[in-house]
């Protein structure tokens, strides 16, 4: 890598910044601020960094309709609005998809939005950490927060993650290398473990790889708990493993002090899906008969977590709420994006701060072809191109404040660095308009019969 | 004995939601009720004369005399079925989502293929699908421990993930082959699985029995493997010819038993 | 906008009102002496009025009840309604979601409630829930048993410093006043330990709970804040447990009480769940007996209950420790989350049912405590919801507390287990609650217990919070016509909170935002200062959150109600 000279030509800092990428949400960033925009970033790793500082790169900035011709062409608020909320308004199988990259203030109107039309609510853990839920579900949650693994943790295990590329400062800001209360000499004294089929970068910085086999996971936790519970394993080798690692590792896990697991979509992803982390959640309950153990999802996006448990304490379930009969439900296989899309239900699909144009399945994508769709962001990206109405949105945690939850659940306020270009809105007031335009619409309708 | 037929007109891109339309709320309707009726679809009711027909022939005084049946596409229509405590439902395609799910008396048969869920937390009755289902047969709602307690349900063609999840009661019989993971987290009942599994039955297992005819192709460290059983009798019903008998899945203290027929299965002993 | 509520028969213990047949007015929000003749009226007649219920200990909003409804879907399920004009979905059982939190609460005739756990580094997060629950005050006790900063000033029994502390993080996270749940347990819990008894010192810390206590409550009373400390002590749950709850509350007898607005030193909570005798779960009985005889002659002590009621509910604690415990014991799934230098915290589904030995006697001993304890002053009505049961049982658990028939029959019929004839003396108490004594548990006592003098009377500047129950007391037989008692106290007539009318007939007819109650000490700013240069380095070492994005902003408490109080006085 070459040598960068540091940025000198700046305005002012801007401290205690925190960083809109993945689920750590780094709160330490400073922001080098010069003629309105983010010159530089201290503190980031390379992901939060470039996407701080590129915010203007593609960016959407003043709302479009799609013409009969198929082009995006360029309108005013109110048109984009009053289009958007009529659709809206006469969808009778409305999805809104998206929000983890947003505020939670923003959710809040858009709750109540989903709630007056009766639409499904789901957000990025739909394709993601939606196994890991389900099993939580199944399970049990024992988690703890960060700060936990850093103080005390004396081994740490990742398993179908690899944090080095996917979380770049996890493993500096929280878990191998700080030197907490009671780790003070920090990596030097913890063990690390990495699960994974691939020896990635991550496995790289860890003192133990184990490379088992792909989809091979529920058989090689199903053989840990075994061994914990004093079975002498009958197979030579087990997912891959030979038996007598199994046995060593678990015995080291056991005679840990502080054990912490932290585990990514290549556990929540395989053959036997949620049934993965099940048995992980099992196993770290199991180890906690013996010490202490816990274990975090690593959460990709900033605010994933924040929808997750603002929709659990809005209505009672994380993600997929359906209100389509008035009242939340949730069922997994029914209400969620995915499903609806390549089952053709949904009539008008709201987008907010994601991108299912890059991230969805094609048959998924080719439903979003045939049916109208609302486009909330910043950049303009495969999303835009399946886009009917493009609403250009407002940068959380830079151009706007807002709350979000970290990975273990931390809320934190992400406060304002710079102003957002003119022509665009907040997402927060976007999602505000747009519910107050349908519930005019529908005050309307009903004024009517 | 009361029949009533739905002849579907037309079909809907998103799905009919028939939780309404069971034998315990529609027993003493007329023909004009059903006229009447507003089926939910997404957040909107329409009528449900736009997508069927409804014939309705004799008398019934309670649920138990009603035999309805539907005819037509119902690839799109959830919830047939769903918590019905007696009466007779005939359905005579491919059904959706929830086919009996929380049922407690009865009978459904379908004449085709059942969506993820069908037989979801049934308390009873009898659901019998000539076709294959997909994921999640006969378990319990997402969270819960407990999931089907007590009924039959019998699957002719083959069956998804996770059947029988959370099992608690009841039977389940599968004359097809069955995906990975049946009878996951199983308290109790019976799974009967007639062809092959792919991978890794009765997982997190605590008690209950799961008898494969077929070939197992791998299998759990969680399971000790206990005698060979001529001819034995499992949960009440007798079988015969050859079988292991695995014990499991210790991963979790349990105490299942899963029954391999010894003839498909050599590669596992 | 004045009315008037006619003709109810009034039950308000604060001002010794005992069931006088009177009219209650009330205008912009405060209770009046007088209204014109333009004031609304509501008719009331012969009907029970009662100043709005105020809830002493409940778990509505936090981390931990997000943790519940986010992993128990299937409760999430039970108790689903849908949205009304006037009213939004809602959902959950014993876990309910936020807005229902607030509709049920109205229904019952409750105004404020306090939640009774707050973790500060999570204090955001219980504040974003309290703005989502409608219709009640809402204030929020930090927790500060398992703090390191408080193990470090207990060790070295530094009551000045942790009287900073205590004032600054109260204002850093908008908290009400000092929760301490399993003093050091928790923190034990960080290594998969806990500590058993008063003088068991935590690991690595090398201080005790008995430390922790006696400190916490003289930097309590030295601040004079408006509520005593609030303790779970230790061994919740535990066999022969009563020993230990003795202890901790005979430990500061010493210490003299520093505010006008309340009359305790320590409230104790949920004490059914610490008056425990016996060794293990087989020889478990009763020990309310030792418990209520200790309350009785000692008037420092408040105590809530934390009624069994026997549902299949959600345990959640910040005692973490005890919810592994009963995680092995039931072996449904377990939630744990730890809290960095703060609080661990546990969750675990559990199904009370009257066909089990221990969770019959358990229920016992919560009426035992209720029955035993004779002045209503010194305790409180709670089921420290969700724990021992939802706060929807109240109505059903006043309906116990009125009608010793109806205890009897459950004994006598098998509805709980004949166990509770050998390990309580239950059946041989035949003591039945008035609506005086019931409105002094419900609404008065609490309210004096958190030095609330705006809420839980009728007394002319109250606060508007009143509620009217569709019974007659002058005409019920409570001890016969239990169900009517229990339907009535689910039902309100009519919910007035701040002179807003949030129920009638037991519907929700309009809503309001809830507020927040904290408390802001001042006049030691400056030794505030001194303590945050010592606080702020090991902060930045073992934090992992900045300071500043630790604060609870002015953004997350909508319209809050500040009470001020000046530091020692």
């Amino acid at each position: 890598m070459a040598y960068e000279e540091p940025i000198r030509d700046y305005d002012e800092l801007v401290e205690n910044c925190t960083c809109a990428f993945c689920g750590c949400n780094c709160d330490d960033l400073t922001y080098l601020i010069k003629d309105g925009h983010v010159v530089g970033v201290r503190h980031a790793c390379r992901l939060g960094a470039s996407k701080v500082m590129e915010d203007m790169d593609q960016r959407l900035l003043v709302p479009m309709i799609r013409n009969d011709e198929g082009n995006l062409v360029e309108t005013d608020w109110d048109t984009a609005l009053d289009k958007a909320a009529e659709l809206i308004a006469g969808a009778v199988r409305p999805v809104f998809y998206g929000w983890s990259e947003t505020s939670i203030e923003t959710m809040k109107h858009g709750i109540k939005l989903g709630e007056l039309v009766g639409a499904v609510l789901d957000n990025q853990a739909t394709i993601c950490h939606g196994p890991s839920l389900q099993a939580v579900q199944n399970a049990g949650y024992p988690v703890n927060t960060l700060g936990e693994v850093k103080n005390r943790a004396d081994m740490i295990v990742y398993s179908g993650n690899n944090a080095m590329n996917s979380h770049p400062r996890h493993m500096g800001r929280y878990s191998a290398f700080p030197r907490g209360y009671f780790r003070k000499r920090g990596r030097f004294d913890r063990t690390i473990v990495t699960m994974d089929p691939r020896y990635t970068d991550t496995a790289k910085m860890s003192d133990i790889w184990v490379g088992f086999e792909q989809n091979g996971d529920y058989e090689f936790y199903n053989a840990m708990r075994a061994v914990l519970r004093g079975k002498k394993l009958k197979k030579d080798v087990i997912s891959g493993i030979p038996k007598e690692d199994i046995e060593e590792l678990v015995e080291a896990m056991k005679t840990t002090q502080y054990g912490s697991l932290f585990f990514g979509l290549g556990l929540t992803h395989t053959l036997s899906k949620q049934r993965s982390i099940d048995i992980a959640i099992n196993l770290i309950q199991d180890l906690n008969k013996f010490t202490k153990w816990n274990l975090v999802p690593m959460r990709g996006h900033f605010n994933v977590n924040g929808f997750n448990i603002f929709m659990a304490f809005e209505m009672g379930f994380p993600y997929g709420v359906d209100f389509s009969r008035g009242y939340p439900r949730y069922m997994n296989g029914e209400t969620n994006t995915i499903d609806l899309l390549t089952r053709e239900e949904p009539d008008v699909f709201m987008v907010i701060a994601a991108d299912p144009g890059a991230h969805f399945p094609g048959g998924a994508n080719r439903h979003l072809t045939n049916i109208p769709v609302i486009q909330i962001d910043i950049h303009w990206g495969p999303s835009t191109e399946l886009a009917d109405i493009v609403l250009p949105g407002s940068f959380i945690g830079v151009e706007a404040a807002g709350t979000s939850y970290r990975m273990d659940g931390v809320p934190i306020y992400m406060k304002k660095a710079i102003d957002k270009p003119e022509t665009c809105r907040d997402d927060e007031w976007i999602v505000r308009e747009l519910h107050e335009r349908v519930q005019k619409i529908k005050g309307e309708k009903i004024a009517s019969k | 004995m009361k029949t009533i037929t739905f002849n579907q007109k037309k079909t809907s891109p998103i799905a009919l939601e028939f939780d309404e339309l069971i034998p315990d709320t529609i027993y003493n309707w007329e023909k004009s009720d059903f006229d009447k009726y507003m089926v939910p679809i997404g957040n909107s009711k329409f009528s449900l004369s736009n997508y069927f027909d409804v014939e309705v022939g004799g008398e019934a005084e309670s649920p138990a005399e009603v035999k309805m049946i539907l005819n037509g596409d119902l690839g799109r229509v959830k919830y047939i079925g769903n918590k019905m405590s007696d009466g007779q439902v005939i359905a005579n395609s491919s059904v959706d989502l929830h086919c009996g799910a929380e049922m407690s008396g009865g009978s459904i048969l379908v004449n085709g293929d059942a969506e993820s869920y069908a037989g979801r937390e049934m308390t009873g009755g009898e659901l019998e699908i000539k076709g294959n289902v997909k994921e999640f047969c006969g378990a319990s709602y997402i969270g819960d421990w407990r999931g089907m307690t007590a009924g039959m349900i019998t699957i002719h063609g083959n069956a998804g993930k996770q059947l029988g999840e959370c099992l608690t009661g009841g039977e389940i019989h599968v004359k097809g082959n069955c995906d990975i993971l049946p009878g996951i987290h199983m308290n109790k009942g019976l799974i009967q699985i007639d062809g092959d599994v792919t991978r890794w039955p009765g997982g997190q297992m605590q008690n209950g029995d799961i008898v494969i005819n077929g070939t197992l192709s791998r299998f759990l460290e969680g399971f000790n493997q206990e005698e060979v059983v001529i001819d034995p009798t499992i949960a009440g019903k007798s079988f015969s010819g050859k079988y292991i008998k695995f014990t499991g899945d210790i991963a979790r203290n349990g105490k299942g038993t899963i029954w391999l027929a010894a003839n498909k299965n050599r590669h596992l002993l | 906008m004045e009315y008037i509520i006619k003709n109810g028969i009034v039950y308000d213990p604060t001002n010794k009102i005992e069931g006088e047949k009177k009219d209650v007015m009330f205008k912009n929000g405060k209770i009046v002496d007088n209204v014109s003749s333009d004031a609304k009226v509501l008719d009331a007649t012969d009907k029970l009025v009662m100043a709005a219920g105020v809830d002493p200990h409940s778990h509505i909003a936090g981390p931990k009840l997000v943790v519940g409804r986010l992993y128990r879907p299937e409760d999430s399920r039970r108790g689903v309604k849908p949205k009304t004009a006037t009213t939004r979905a809602e959902s959950g059982f014993s876990i309910p979601s936020c807005p229902a939190t607030g509709y049920r609460y109205s229904r019952m005739g409750y105004g404020t409630v306090v939640e009774a756990a707050m973790p500060p580094l999570e204090a955001k997060h219980t504040h974003e829930e309290i703005v989502a629950i409608p219709n009640i005050d809402i204030p929020a006790l930090a927790l500060f048993g398992n703090n390191w900063f408080t193990l470090e000033y207990a060790k070295d029994n530094n009551v000045e410093d942790l009287a900073a502390f205590i004032s600054k993080w109260l204002k850093i996270t908008r908290g009400y006043g000092v929760k301490i749940v399993n003093p050091g347990g928790s923190e034990a819990w960080g290594w998969g330990m806990n500590v058993h008894g008063l003088d068991d010192p935590v690991p690595y810390w090398d201080v005790t709970s008995r430390e922790v206590i006696h400190t916490l409550a003289e930097a309590n009373e030295s601040l004079g804040l408006p509520h005593s400390i609030h303790l779970h002590p230790n061994d919740l749950g535990h066999p022969g447990n009563y020993e230990t709850t003795v202890g901790s509350m005979d430990l500061i007898k010493d210490i003299s009480k520093n505010s006008p607005v309340r009359d305790q030193t320590v409230h104790m909570t949920h004490i059914q769940y610490h008056s425990y005798a016996g060794t293990n779960w087989r020889d478990f009985e009763s020990g309310a007996e030792d418990i209520s005889k200790f309350i009785n002659k000692n008037d420092y002590v408040t105590c809530d209950v934390g009624q069994i009621t026997l549902d299949e509910t959600t345990t959640m604690t910040a005692d973490a420790p005890m919810e592994f415990d009963l995680h092995q014991l039931n072996g449904l799934k377990w939630a744990n989350k730890d809290i960095e230098l703060e609080t661990s915290s546990g969750i675990v589904p559990f199904i009370y049912s009257g066909r089990n030995s221990v969770h019959s006697v358990q229920w016992a001993i919560g009426l035992e405590m209720f029955l035993m304890v004779n002045n209503p002053w010194q305790i409180m009505l709670t089921t420290d919801n969700p724990n021992a049961g939802p706060f929807i049982r109240y109505p059903k658990v006043i309906s116990w507390l009125m009608s010793n028939k109806r205890r009897t029959e459950m004994i006598e019929h098998g509805e709980v287990h004949k166990a509770v004839g050998r390990k309580s003396s239950l059946a041989t108490l035949d003591r039945e609650y008035d609506f005086d004594e019931i409105a002094t548990i419900s609404r008065a006592a609490p309210a004096r217990a958190y030095g609330f003098t705006d809420r839980g009377h009728l007394g002319v500047d109250a606060r508007a919070d009143i509620a009217v129950y569709d019974i007659k007391p002058n005409e019920i037989d409570p001890s016969n016509e239990y169900e009517t008692i229990e339907c009535a106290f689910g039902n309100a007539a009519l919910t007035v909170k701040d002179g807003q009318i949030i129920v009638q007939d037991g519907e929700i007819v309009s809503t309001k935002e809830s507020q927040t109650i904290w408390a802001n000490v001042q006049g030691i700013e400056e030794r505030e200062n001194e303590v945050m240069k010592k606080v702020m380095p090991v902060f930045d070492k073992y934090y992992t959150i900045k300071f500043e994005n630790y604060l609870v902003h002015d953004h997350y408490i909508h319209n809050p109600i500040e009470v001020n109080i000046q530091a020692g006085k």
